[in-house]
């Protein structure tokens, strides 16, 4: 698994790592994460099976994958909340397994709102200052410091009743960042928000992640969200990670059918192998295969919609089913024979055409496909 | 130009009656539909309780509610019930705070098995409860208060867990207690400033239901041969009719003004911070349930 490869050298190389991941010019000295042949299981249930992930300084990884993947076990692992059943977390090169996690200096930011009811939004910032022992003025005007960081000064008096999800959240992460974290751990803090105020959030958390150069693992189940914020996402599935690399190179270069299928939109197309398996047959075009797939057999190539092409042709391969009105492109539902559904991606422009039960053609450039096994 | 303002006026009640805040214009409009009813069973309640107290102060006579206080022994069994109280308030607080808490956190399982153990208390007659604890407690305790204070932390027990565990069900225990762990805090500041502010509507709960069973409980306090209050009261019935009742309603009014105290502090606490407001009416359901002297 070459991306694999390339993903742990980055991440051992602290310097070289971050230039090469990615993450904000400037940013300070950060932490190193590793997690090594971490294993957790719960009854039957193996929620983490051997998994090893390396953090550079400054670098924020996603770890992305579907409910019960074991991601959030990971994490909270790393926060210090789970103990592992083997393997170790490494900070800056030493253990900390055996660390509690109220000495691990790490903040944390939940899924569910969880600041102090009892608190106002500048004392819930405060917080973690006065487990540290500083005094009422450094703690208020540091605390204060944050809140305007996040936008929310004038909401320092307000309890966190009197504040929107958005603003929780936020000030959550404030509260997290007012310990100077060594390690910033955020698990799915924005699931709970509409879809805007996501937007928003996602922005502010990304940038103020760069500015401050903290080390960050951030977990999530939104591909949108791992893809757009992280310097590198890990796909995990079943306890395990299936690819860790740059959201472009996962997207565009998936190393599993499991990672492709998860990731973005993914077409399966019945293909035949040909040349001993280093070309397929799919559409009526022979393409090249990428590398990693099975030599014989059935197979079923996987392209993304905006990879195919679709034009109107009297008696073409397929018939427009749907159009879908995406903005500046537009999903176009193809049926092929046998019942095989396709999505295909073409700008809005050229979509006027092809209006639900006009004939098309539906094509396949020469690039190189993935091809998996066929299911049954 | 009037049918405009008509239909403006409605319109302007519909907005009103959908928002949040318009629960009042709601309230009015159903009242005006309904208003028979609900005064027939608001004067038929009225009736119930109240006759029963006028009934009372006519027996009494005023007089005798000033001659109460210097009564013998009122003093004495008043303080009396005042100390039982507030022993048994905090040895119940001490045991049933950290146990719910830890119940809550580490053995969510077990819940349901100590919901069916606390309930016991009231499933036992308080007469088999006293003859068992007489049976096993050390001799030089026999008819003291101290006795009875552990007899009513037995008894006090379904109610503080009810309370309790009602706080804990409110609140995202296990994230707060999360939260405040990753931002440094021990096991003991995560309790007194995280945990207990939060669950101090509930506590005021207990604290309502432990003192108002403390200050009426009978049974318990007459075969331990404690002058309690309520005993006091009973043994002056049996010499002075009038003294005893007037006695019964002073208590009665006291009671009810520390209820009213405890919850209206405990509202505004609960307005401030957003938690939940003490429900008097789940707490004068329960002290009729432990009425029993």
């Amino acid at each position: 698994m070459a991306t694999n490869e390339v993903a742990t050298a980055a991440g051992t190389d602290g310097s070289a790592a971050v230039t090469a991941a990615g993450p904000a010019a400037g940013a300070r000295e950060g932490t190193s994460v590793s997690l090594r042949e971490l294993t957790r299981a719960f009854g039957a249930a193996r929620a983490l099976d051997g998994m090893s992930l390396e953090i550079a300084p400054g670098e924020l990884v996603a770890l992305l994958g579907p409910s019960g993947c074991g991601k959030t076990t990971a994490l909270r692992i790393v926060a210090g909340f789970e103990t592992a059943d083997a393997g170790e977390v490494l900070v800056d090169g030493k253990d900390v397994s055996r660390t509690p996690a109220a000495k691990r200096d790490m903040g944390m930011v939940f899924q569910s709102y969880s600041l102090f009811p009892n608190m106002s939004a500048l004392d819930n910032v405060g917080f973690g200052l006065r487990m540290r022992k500083a005094n009422a003025t450094i703690r208020r005007r540091k605390a204060g410091e944050l809140l305007e960081m996040v936008g929310l000064s004038a909401q320092s008096g307000q309890f966190p009743h009197q504040l929107s999800g958005g603003q929780q959240q936020r000030v959550a992460l404030a509260r997290a960042l007012a310990i100077e974290p060594r390690v910033l751990l955020l698990d799915e803090p924005l699931s709970a928000l509409d879809a805007k105020v996501r937007l928003q959030l996602r922005e502010q958390i990304r940038t103020l992640q760069q500015r401050l150069g903290t080390t960050t693992l951030f977990v999530t189940h939104d591909q949108e969200e791992a893809l757009s914020m992280a310097d590198r996402v890990g796909v995990m599935r079943a306890g395990k990670l299936e690819q860790v690399a740059a959201p472009d190179e996962l997207y565009e270069r998936p190393a599993t059918a499991f990672v492709a299928e998860f990731v973005g939109t993914m077409n399966r197309l019945p293909g035949v192998l040909e040349s001993g398996g280093s070309a397929v047959t799919v559409l009526g075009r022979t393409v090249p295969v990428q590398g990693g797939g099975p030599s014989s057999g059935a197979v079923a190539v996987l392209v993304r919609p905006e990879n195919l092409t679709v034009a109107p042709a009297d008696g073409g391969n397929g018939i427009v089913f749907l159009r879908t009105f995406l903005g500046a492109t537009s999903r176009i539902t193809v049926l092929l024979s046998g019942d095989l559904q396709v999505l295909v991606d073409v700008p809005s422009t050229r979509a006027a055409a092809m209006t639900p039960g006009a004939s098309v053609e539906v094509g396949i450039p020469s690039e190189p496909v993935l091809v998996v096994a066929a299911e049954g | 130009m009037a049918a405009i303002g008509t239909y403006a006026r409605q319109g302007w009640i519909r907005r009103v009656m959908r928002t949040p805040s318009g629960n009042a214009g709601a309230a009015v409009s159903r009242s005006g539909k309904f208003p028979v009813w609900r005064w027939v069973i608001l004067l038929i309640a009225g009736i119930y309780f109240l006759l029963p107290l006028y009934a009372a102060i006519r027996f009494a006579g005023i007089k005798a509610f000033g001659s109460v206080f210097t009564q013998p022994d009122f003093g004495s069994s008043l303080w009396t019930s005042v100390q039982i109280a507030a022993m048994t308030w905090a040895i119940t607080m001490a045991l049933m705070v950290p146990t719910t808490i830890y119940v809550h956190l580490r053995l969510p399982g077990m819940r349901r098995f100590l919901e069916s153990i606390t309930i016991l208390p009231i499933v036992i007659p308080p007469i088999v409860l006293t003859v068992g604890v007489l049976q096993v407690f050390p001799v030089q305790l026999k008819a003291t208060m101290w006795l009875l204070g552990f007899e009513y932390v037995i008894l006090a027990m379904p109610f503080a867990y009810r309370a309790i565990d009602a706080g804990l069900r409110s609140i995202d225990l296990k994230t707060l207690t999360e939260a405040s762990g990753n931002l440094g805090a021990g096991w003991l500041t995560t309790m007194w400033r995280v945990v207990l502010p939060n669950l101090g509507t509930s506590l005021l709960s207990a604290t309502v239901l432990i003192v108002a069973l403390c200050l009426g409980e009978f049974t318990m306090a007459s075969l331990n041969l404690v002058t309690t209050f309520p005993v006091w009261i009973v043994q002056t019935d049996q010499l002075n009719a009038n003294i005893s009742v007037s006695a019964s309603i002073i208590a009665l009014v006291v009671t009810w003004l520390f209820l009213l105290l405890i919850v209206t502090i405990g509202s505004r606490r609960g307005r401030r911070t957003g938690a939940g407001e003490v429900n008097l009416f789940s707490v004068t359901a329960n002290t009729n349930t432990i009425g029993e002297s």
